[in-house]
């Protein structure tokens, strides 16, 4: 019998996975497991056959592939063949944390989670006082992962110590910057890390119950966290009494209804509760006035993953890592124009470059690259000339721009910047709340301007009023869509302004 | 009307409902009223609850 | 505040809105004081920064707030610069705390205001219709942001793709002039809580919408609050687009229910010519506190409807011609034929009857010229048939005729208790307060045969929904008092302290006849549901009773109002703020026209008038002798009247001989008087029978004050001249003068002089005071001067609350093969009363005609279906209407509204009535209900029934 690991991670699914699992299946000597990703995207589907000395890798195996596969004869001396995979260096490189079974265990199976230190932290954090097991995520320097990088044992802190029947912990799971998905690819391939991270969070503030806000994008990790969610329950990690302490923790899945601004946590609260996404002024902050009026702990997805491993090996063993004010590692998640895309964990202080042309191999096209976005849609598009930053809270914001979620996305030296920054200004028209008017107004007539100047219409006028109305977008929106969508727009303009000297054009004239 | 008051207080003992029921005419009732239900007691009308017709005489 | 007399007319700045702090006050125990622009200012900590700068004369440009709504954070003028703070904070949003220092004029949020108003103005019609009448703010904040750019030339906009909405009959919905800011769909729901408008479409394409429909198809109440907090022109009412805007002001209380809204009346022009360009809810109003309904707010129309009289006229016989006539002809033919019906069939031969709709000082000279110059006190008011048995229960129990609270009280209930009535149709007003408090959290029970919209309802869920059977409410309450006694759950503390006749009663309400389960087959509550019911209720920490006409209109109504009282006491749910015994008032001066001494047996005040003391008073100040007997209840003028020794009589504003039970026995009485003197804006029923017809004011004409509910006194103040030339209290007077009794008053304030100098409840009371503090809830005395908005606070004011045992007596009204089913009557939101008024304005588009709802199993046994004509009969008549099979009513009870004349509810309502007040038992009625014939009404018979006049029962 030949245990055969094969991805049901929506990305090795995209590849053809599927039928690669089917035609293991059809074989009767094999037994097929199907986990979550490695985060190696570009070796999809990426099929591992258990071996005495460990699971060896084969890259980007088609259905007809897995008699090959099976006798070891794939590309036997080419790329394809991985080898182990954990020593592969593209992973042996990386220190996974967060993602530290993503891709290894069987994520329906709640034993095989408990085989790879699943639950541990729980147990810890439930022999503690609530207020330690906060602490000892205030000492780990666990930060937002959602992308304002604020402390999350400060929040818990704070939910803690306010007063109320009933406090909720809600996950924000509406992971819907472009280029990122290391949210889906945790859940998917690790969910019990999840329903872990949020029950410990739920004892340490005093709440009852959790609600994890997906989007309905994700059919697959949406199906792979209710299944884990079930099983919690059956195995009473879930329920009237956790693990036996008495303590009680419910937790629910609510599908959001595709709008980006979702993902604004309270926007996220508002459509928990029922009604229309739109965002909330602060103050109060959601700590102590969020869901249904009461006192809840807003965490992103990756968040909520690492507090089981740091309850597991302690607060300081994840400070340790990283530079600065940023501890611990990041998953940063390659994409756009580049070689070697995926998921890639390590400890803050990474540089772009290590990133970009390391693990990424630099551009899928093979030419230079040009321009990168980090952190997302609303994240500053950085020159080569910065590959070197250090990834880290403060030297980014230093530097303009942000970590964010994590994402990072390349363009070659094809890329027309000015046509980006349009990009910018028409994904927050289309994404707008709608609230607040800098940016209800304010976007739409940002692209409006954008079209002025890629036509070379007025170019120094319209660039002044871009200008102003960038500021007022910054300084006067309502909350970060609005307030950080000048952010590309203005990187853009400072990094690459050839794109912008533009002469009148038919086609602007046309316009 | 006044059967009404008189089944009102039905639940009393005798003495106590026609107290009541004498205090409440006095206070809300016209004197032609009074004098009305006083003429119809004194005719010995049997449409009147005993009660009330008690009541009537001691107005 | 303003009145006729005091502004300059139609001077530039004569019109002012009510001022604007921005966000609501917040209650806090700690004060912040702050430094704003250079200027200290303290407040209650958490207030905002713009409340904070609008108290220290500071005003920071908003589009989005308005002081009546949460802060919301979306328009970006009223950026702020907190010194150590990051960024520029909306100060809408941002709390004030201790020491902080704001600068609101930096060159900085000038700039970024300067540029969001651009943004604003770049979508924002050129040629705005709102703007160039100044009814609409964005070209006011345009110049006060200062110079204000347009350099994003034509861009997209979202002015063609708008369809103006007019479907409303009172204000146009154009989404051109829409900024989206909210502060419409936010009050829909903060502040109506009806939730009928959303935002449809994210980001530039967010539209504002009544559920996807226009707005009359919609959810939309049309209570206009919208409309108030629309601060363009995007919600305009019609009148304000037909006049423009108004000159002037004038604070006056609405006369529709029992709210008592105030109201500020937007007038332009002087004397005649003075018109009303609307009338806008006051948020100085202790009622409203700044809302409105849909009949306060809109439908004042009447006041102008052609059908309004306006010249005295007289004639001998009622089969003869109205003939216009003087005012002093027409005072001299009633003066006349009063005194000489005296001279030939004795004092007690006449009497008067005032109406709820008018003024406290119009009702009190009635009773006055009735005692004084009639000399006697054959003096009654329509309070007679709908509220009387409050009165009378609640001076049995507690001591005094009226309800225990505020309004406002109920933020604090914890759970209410609401027995027969239905305030989102009633007390419209009201009912947005409860429901404010019942989305805070708190929960409400319901006791009613109809399933009522606060049942359920979007955002609001009752704990349980009690369908208690027509005429068995006294088993109801006492059920409720059973459980908490035998459960253990009663305030015995209270109960030893407060209370007396404890012990008799606790024995009488612990019989087994009156448990839940005894009761069950009688009121048709399953026992365990009332039972949880009364645990909700007794383990409250404050609960509250709130009750209607479906306590009162009973034939054991008064019993019903001392059985609450009970519950309430038993509970020690009295004397404090979110707890009480609240009666929902009908009319808007039930509680003042019962205060100024309309009832034969009591003088103002609730006075007894055998009462040689009380009477002295009054002797020694008019100079005659008052008869110390009670006078003729209007039930026993009928009767006299018929026996031959009641033959004349003076109606004030009400319709007699609509309105109360019996019409045939009704008109007979009329037809046998020797004069009938109608005081009324309509020719209404009773006219029919009048031989003096004299035309009155409406409440927009009238100078003096109403009483709520809440036993507050507010001014009515007059928007426009006596339409017909005279003050209703000024003919009054002129009758009584011309009687040989003059009554001369420099004017409405000498009228409330006189009570308050002889009345004791009133004692603080006066028309300056009223001006200087807007409104006092009685008592007003030395102990306390600013008035009482919670009573029997320590104690209850005839000292010990009375428990009296309350027997469950059903009525002799009983269904049986002949009428198998009970009808039972309400109200719609739409409309008021017998329709006198709201069915001569655009109210009539909701609600053109009374409906009568049926339940599906009692329909299809007869063959009914919605929209059928049906016929309902009782054992004193019968009548045509439109039949709907609705789920609201439970099996075996039939409903419907009694707003107009064609139906004639009062026709086949019976003569039963209260024991102790004889207000008529409208609320339960043996009925049988079936298809009527094919054709139904013609058209000429519709028309007949049509004019006839409709009256009122509050």
């Amino acid at each position: 019998m030949t245990t055969v690991y094969v991805p049901g991670d929506a990305s090795a699914v995209a590849m053809g996975a599927d039928e690669v699992a089917a035609a293991f299946r059809a074989r009767a000597e094999v037994t097929v497991v199907r986990t979550g990703s490695r985060g190696m995207l570009w070796a999809e589907p990426l099929v591992e056959v258990a071996t005495p000395g460990g699971r060896v890798g084969y890259a980007n195996v088609a259905p007809g592939e897995v008699g090959a596969v099976l006798d070891g004869s794939l590309d036997a001396d080419g790329e394809r063949a991985l080898g182990v995979v954990a020593d592969h260096p593209w992973l042996a490189g990386q220190h996974r944390v967060t993602a530290a079974r993503v891709g290894v265990v069987d994520p329906g199976s709640v034993t095989d989670y408990e085989a790879h230190g699943g639950w541990v932290g729980l147990r810890r954090a439930l022999g503690m006082a609530p207020a330690d097991v906060v602490a000892e995520v205030t000492e780990s320097g666990l930060r937002g992962r959602g992308g304002a990088g604020f402390p999350a044992g400060v929040k818990w802190k704070t939910v803690l110590e306010t007063a109320a029947d009933q406090k909720f912990v809600a996950c924000n799971f509406d992971e819907g910057d472009s280029g990122t998905f290391a949210d889906r690819m945790v859940v998917e391939g690790d969910p019990f890390t999840l329903v872990e991270g949020m029950t410990i969070a739920g004892y340490a503030v005093g709440a009852t119950e959790g609600y994890v806000y997906v989007r309905s994008e994700y059919p697959h990790a949406i199906a792979a966290l209710r299944r884990a969610i079930e099983a919690a329950y059956t195995h009473g990690f879930l329920g009237d009494d956790v693990c036996g302490s008495g303590h009680r923790f419910d937790l629910h899945v609510r599908v959001g209804a595709g709008a980006y601004i979702c993902g604004e946590e309270s926007s996220m609260l508002e459509s928990l509760e029922g009604k229309r996404g739109e965002v909330r002024a602060k103050p109060p902050i959601p700590a102590i006035s969020g869901l249904f009026g009461l006192p809840t702990a807003v965490n992103n997805v990756l968040t909520l993953c690492t507090v089981p491993m740091i309850l597991a090996d302690g607060g300081a063993a994840y400070a340790d890592l990283g530079v600065g004010r940023s501890r611990g590692t990041q998953l940063f998640q390659l994409a756009g124009n580049i070689a070697r895309g995926g998921l890639v964990e390590l400890p803050f202080g990474v540089t772009l470059r290590e990133l970009v042309e390391g693990y990424g191999g630099g551009t899928l096209s093979g030419r230079p690259v040009r321009a990168i976005q980090v952190g997302g849609p609303l994240g500053a598009y950085l020159s080569p000339a910065q590959l070197d930053l250090p990834m880290d809270y403060e030297a980014f914001a230093e530097a303009g721009a942000m970590v964010g979620h994590g994402g990072v996305v390349v363009f070659d030296d094809t890329v027309d910047m000015a046509r980006m920054a349009r990009f910018a200004m028409e994904f927050c028209s289309l994404e707008s709340c709608g609230k607040c008017t800098p940016c209800r107004i304010g976007s739409v007539r940002g692209v409006e301007t954008l079209d002025r100047i890629i036509a070379g219409d007025d170019v120094p006028a319209n660039l002044v009023l871009l200008d102003e109305l960038c500021e007022t977008m910054t300084k006067g929106s309502l909350c970060a869509m609005g307030g950080l969508t000048p952010m590309p727009v203005q990187s853009a303009i400072r990094h690459f302004p050839e794109d912008f000297d533009r002469t009148p054009t038919p086609e602007g004239a046309a316009r | 009307m006044g059967n009404d008051i008189a089944r009102q207080l039905a639940h009393l003992d005798e003495e106590e409902a026609v107290t009541r029921i004498v205090a409440h005419l006095d206070r809300f009732w016209d004197p032609r009223m009074r004098r009305t239900l006083q003429a119809l007691a004194a005719a010995g009308d049997d449409t009147l609850d005993p009660r009330l017709a008690a009541a009537a005489r001691r107005l | 505040m303003t009145t006729l007399d005091q502004p300059a007319l139609g001077e530039p700045g004569g019109y002012a809105p009510e001022p604007d702090l921005g966000t609501p006050p917040v209650a806090s125990q700690a004060d912040a004081t702050v430094t704003i622009d250079g200027r200290q200012v303290t407040v209650p900590a958490g207030t905002s920064v713009m409340r904070a700068a609008a108290v220290a004369g500071i005003d920071v440009p908003k589009l989005c707030a308005t002081d009546s709504l949460k802060a919301f954070g979306s328009c970006r003028m009223c950026l702020v610069e907190v010194d150590g703070a990051r960024g520029t904070p909306a100060s809408c949003t941002t709390p004030c705390a201790d020491g902080m220092v704001v600068s609101t004029q930096t060159e900085q949020v000038q700039r970024l205001r300067r540029n969001v108003m651009e943004l604003y103005l770049s979508d924002h019609p050129a040629d705005c219709q709102g703007c160039a009448r100044g009814s609409c703010e964005m070209q006011a904040m345009a110049v006060t942001v200062g110079a204000v750019e347009a350099r994003y030339g034509n861009g997209r906009d979202h002015l063609a793709e708008s369809s103006y909405d007019a479907s409303n009959p009172y204000f146009d919905y154009d989404p051109a002039a829409c900024i989206v800011c909210s502060r419409c769909v936010r009050a829909c729901g903060e502040v109506q809580g009806t939730f009928a408008l959303t935002v449809e479409g994210r980001g530039f394409d967010s539209r504002i919408t009544p559920g996807g429909t226009d707005f009359l198809s919609s959810e939309c109440v049309s209570c206009g609050a919208c409309v108030q907090a629309c601060p363009t022109s995007a919600l305009q009412e019609k009148s304000l687009i037909e006049l423009g805007m108004p000159t002037r002001v004038v604070d006056t209380t609405c006369a529709y229910c029992g709210v008592g809204c105030s109201f500020r009346a937007e007038v332009q022009g002087t004397g005649e010519d003075t018109q009303v360009v609307r009338m806008m809810p006051a948020k100085t109003g202790g009622a409203n506190e700044g809302h409105s309904c849909v009949k306060g707010r809109f439908a004042y129309g009447y006041t102008n409807h052609p059908d309004r009289q306006l010249h005295p006229m007289v004639r001998d016989s009622i089969d003869d011609e109205w003939r216009v006539v003087s005012w002093e002809e027409a005072v001299a033919k009633a003066a006349d034929g009063f005194s000489a019906i005296q001279r030939d069939h004795g004092v007690g031969a006449i009497g008067g009857i005032s109406s709820s709709r008018c003024t406290n000082e119009e009702v009190y000279v009635v009773q006055k010229m009735v005692r004084a110059a009639f000399g006697n006190n054959n003096v009654d008011t329509c309070a007679r048939v709908c509220h009387s048995p409050t009165g009378y229960g609640l001076n049995q129990t507690f001591g005094t005729s009226a309800g225990t609270q505020d309004f406002k009280s109920v933020e604090q209930a914890d759970v209410v208790l609401l027995i027969g009535a239905n305030p989102t149709d009633a007390h419209p007003v009201f009912a947005s307060r409860l429901k404010r408090r019942l989305r805070q959290g708190a929960q409400i029970v319901v006791a009613d045969p109809r399933r009522i919209d606060l049942v359920h309802g979007p955002h609001v869920e009752a704990a349980a929904h009690l369908p208690v059977l027509p005429g068995s409410n006294v088993a109801f309450v006492n059920a409720m008092a059973h459980t908490v006694v035998t459960e253990g759950l009663h305030d015995e503390a209270f109960l030893r302290e407060r209370c007396e006749n404890v012990d008799s009663y606790l024995a009488f309400i612990a019989r087994p006849e009156n448990s839940p389960e005894a009761t069950e087959e009688v009121t048709g509550i399953p026992a365990e549901q009332l039972r949880a019911a009364a645990r909700l209720y007794a383990e409250a920490p404050n609960a509250a009773i709130y009750y209607g006409l479906g306590v009162t209109e009973h034939s054991q109504g008064s019993t019903m109002v001392m059985g609450m009282a009970n519950l309430a006491m038993i509970t020690g749910n009295i004397g404090r703020e979110g707890v009480g015994v609240n009666p929902l008032r009908g009319q808007n001066n039930v509680q003042g026209s019962c205060d100024m001494g309309s009832f034969p047996h009591e003088l103002p005040g609730y006075r007894h008038i055998s009462r040689p003391e009380v009477r002295a008073i009054y002797e020694d100040l008019w100079g005659r002798t008052l008869d110390p007997e009670p006078g003729l209840r209007i039930p026993n003028m009928f009767d006299s009247a018929l026996a031959g020794t009641f033959r004349g009589l003076y109606v004030q504003g009400e319709d007699i001989a609509q309105s109360d039970p019996n019409t045939q026995h009704v008109e007979a009485a009329l037809r046998s008087m020797d004069l009938v003197v109608v005081q009324d804006l309509f020719l209404n029923e009773t006219a029919r029978f009048a031989h003096v017809f004299l035309p009155g004011t409406s409440f927009l004409e009238k100078d003096g004050t109403f009483t709520n509910a809440e036993r507050r006194i507010n001014r009515v103040r007059p928007a426009l001249p006596p339409r017909q030339g005279k003050d209703e209290w000024q003919i009054t007077c002129d009758i009584a003068a011309a009687m040989g009794f003059p009554m001369p008053y420099a004017g409405a304030h000498e009228i409330m002089d006189e009570i308050a100098a002889t009345t004791p409840t009133f004692a603080g009371v006066s028309f300056a005071r009223l001006d200087a503090e807007g409104s006092m809830q009685w008592p007003v005395t030395d102990a306390a001067p600013h008035g009482t908005p919670t009573m029997h606070v320590g104690e209850f004011v005839r000292g010990k609350g009375n428990l009296v045992e309350t027997v469950y007596v059903p009525t002799t009204e009983r269904t049986n093969r002949r009428f198998p089913l009970v009808l039972t009557t309400g109200r719609i939101l739409s409309q008021y009363n017998v329709g006198a008024q709201t069915r001569r304005t655009a109210n009539q588009t909701w609600h053109p005609e009374d409906i009568l709802e049926i339940h599906p199993a009692d329909a299809h046994v007869r063959g009914i279906s919605t929209g059928d004509l049906v016929e309902l009969s009782s054992r004193v008549g019968s009548t045509t209407l439109r039949a709907e099979v609705s789920e609201r009513m439970p099996a075996g009870v039939v409903y419907t509204t009694f707003h107009h004349p064609v139906t004639g509810a009062n026709v086949v309502t019976t003569e039963n009535s209260d024991w102790a007040t004889n207000c008529p038992e409208y609320k339960v009625t043996a009925v049988e209900v079936g298809v009527a014939n094919a054709r139904g009404l013609t058209d000429a018979e519709a028309a007949a029934r049509d004019e006839r006049e409709p009256a009122g029962r509050s």
